[in-house]
């Protein structure tokens, strides 16, 4: 491959980065921490790509072979590789592949994950707020209806937001992915639903649903999935983050 | 009807070159974007296509510092400086360099091109690969991760450190035995000059050079790991409950075929509780030390000759390593109690 197709590819690889570093689509696939190092490492390989530009450019007015040119024309032919650079690039542009979501619950299995607790003793957890109906993230929730002793979630009301899942079983469970890294190690957390007006919601749709996680419901053989019993469903655009963390 | 003209026309003088074949894929893709998205909407092919990106992604950052990193080794560190660093007897440099992992606080993108970088540089073969090997697992992020993902459990995270420390280790010491420089590919042998051109331009062109290569087989190696992770059922590892044997060989083939982030890939073991803390280690120990997407980086980085001997070897003494760093850190009863 030439020199200047592979810094094309940079550019265009680096570019594509950097798009969706700024434009906030990153998190579909990445923690937000990674924000600047995704900004910085576009703008150091459209950087790195542009300066193999410029001297190209300079050299072009001087006779060939002269310099490293001649050289680097060589030793850049031997390989097919770069030409790989292409598929991130167009997939970011071209496709900007969602975030995971239903297909990915559904493939982890009848699974949800939660943090372990500290080896032979209770986690501790603080009391929820006050308000009549506090929102929850998905994973504190399951956290504290999984190793929870002290029954904070006993008898109150809370929401949580998620994405439904229809399972093949023909439950319908409200689920988060949580990332550690990127997407391709998200796992899922997830509250099975019961009660409520839930038929005309396909997989997928973001809800925020209020209801009571049934006390002692998970246990390490469904998974650790508990069940919610919901008084009130309302449809809720997807978040800006879709992951929790 | 643009494509009407794409195709190649014959030339008297010039012939048709990359820039060509590259601006024909582009004006296709943009042609066919629509029928492109259709194509993957399919809800598996959906989720592979998310996983793929978001490991290219996520690697993209590591990968650009690991050759930033080789790119100034390369313009401003004169040759023979970590020689020198290192113990002048290869079996007590293998150590030395084995730690001195620690310093790179990256995943494995960002040690292969550094690797190579420092065999360059005259550092031996068998430290380099042991720097290789350890830099992506024993670093101060990766342990951390791994301290929060298993609460309580601070046994785990000295198991890995040993563990992984022990492979790159006993990898190096491999090397330094039976390994060959002939099954390194030709442009890793070659000694690199800097030539009469300044220093940034040395270091701006290494860079640049290595991102281009390194980062088309770390795509390849994106491409695989997405593909398997949509294909390999998680329910596999539900199956394995009390089974040790199969639990600690099924793991192993897991970490390589996910090829997570060593930085991520302390929270998935820990979420598979229903296996005991061995073939978890185990998991932790294999994927930093070999991977899909390392193999590919691997074998674009050193060639495949090197890549297909050096892979397999590693994922044996991975294996073995963490089984015996977890029966000194856990306890014979961590065999015992399952069996």
């Amino acid at each position: 491959m030439r020199r200047e197709t592979q810094n094309v590819l940079l550019v265009l690889l680096g570019g594509a980065i950097l798009k969706i570093a700024v434009n906030g689509q990153y998190l579909r696939y990445v923690k937000p921490a990674l924000q600047p190092w995704l900004i910085l490492a576009g703008a150091a390989t459209v950087g790195y790509a542009a300066i193999g530009i410029l001297q190209d450019l300079r050299r072009d007015g001087r006779p060939a072979g002269h310099g490293g040119a001649a050289h680097d024309h060589v030793h850049d032919h031997g390989s097919r590789s770069p030409w790989l650079l292409l598929l991130p690039a167009l997939a970011i542009f071209l496709v900007a592949p969602p975030a995971l979501g239903a297909d990915k619950v559904a493939r982890s299995g009848d699974r949800s994950v939660v943090t372990q607790p500290a080896a032979g003793g209770t986690a501790l957890f603080t009391p929820l707020p006050a308000e009549e109906a506090p929102l929850l993230r998905m994973s504190d929730a399951v956290t504290r209806a999984v190793w929870d002793d002290s029954g904070t979630l006993d008898g109150r009301q809370i929401r949580v937001v998620g994405f439904v899942v229809r399972m093949p079983d023909g439950s319908v469970d409200l689920a988060r992915l949580v990332i550690g890294c990127c997407a391709a190690d998200a796992q899922p957390v997830k509250v099975r639903l019961q009660g409520g007006d839930l038929g005309g919601y396909p997989s997928d749709t973001w809800l925020e649903a209020r209801g009571e996680i049934t006390p002692h419901t998970a246990t390490e053989a469904n998974g650790y999935v508990p069940a919610f019993v919901v008084s009130a469903v309302r449809e809720v655009p997807a978040p800006a983050e879709p992951y929790d963390s | 009807m643009v494509t009407t003209h794409a195709r190649p026309r014959p030339k008297p003088a010039r012939r048709i070159t990359s820039l060509e074949v590259f601006c024909a894929i582009i004006v296709l893709a943009l042609i066919f974007s629509g029928r492109l998205s259709q194509l993957l909407d399919g809800p598996g092919v959906r989720t592979g296509a998310t996983v793929f990106v978001a490991v290219c992604v996520q690697a993209l950052p590591f990968l650009v510092l690991g050759v930033t990193l080789s790119g100034l080794i390369a313009a401003y560190v004169p040759p023979g400086v970590f020689r020198r660093l290192l113990p002048a007897n290869p079996l007590a440099a293998v150590p030395v360099a084995g730690l001195a992992g620690v310093a790179l606080p990256g995943c494995e993108c960002a040690s292969v091109p550094v690797a190579r970088r420092l065999m360059q540089q005259g550092v031996p073969a068998a430290a380099a690969l042991t720097f290789l090997l350890a830099a992506p697992a024993v670093n101060p992020v990766v342990l951390a991760a791994t301290a929060v993902a298993f609460p309580g459990q601070p046994r785990m995270v000295v198991a890995r450190f040993l563990g992984s420390l022990g492979t790159a280790v006993v990898m190096g010491w491999l090397w330094a035995r039976f390994g060959r420089v002939e099954w390194f590919a030709e442009r890793v042998r070659r000694m690199t000059g800097r030539g009469d051109r300044p220093r940034w331009q040395v270091f701006t062109e290494t860079a640049r050079h290595d991102l281009a290569e390194a980062g088309g087989f770390l795509v390849l190696g994106g491409l695989t790991s997405a593909a398997l992770n949509v294909l390999v059922p998680p329910s596999v590892v539900d199956t394995l409950a009390g089974q040790l044997v199969l639990g600690v060989l099924v793991m192993a083939l897991l970490a390589v075929v996910l090829a997570l982030c060593s930085e991520a890939d302390a929270f998935v073991a820990a979420s598979l509780s229903m296996l005991p803390l061995l073939p978890r280690l185990v998991f932790l120990v294999v994927g930093p030390a070999v991977d899909v997407k390392l193999y590919a980086l691997q074998a674009g980085t050193f060639g495949r000759r090197f890549a297909s001997r050096f892979a397999p070897a590693t994922f044996v003494v991975a294996v073995v390593c963490a089984l015996a760093a977890g029966l000194l850190v856990f306890g014979p009863s961590s065999w015992g109690a399952v069996r």
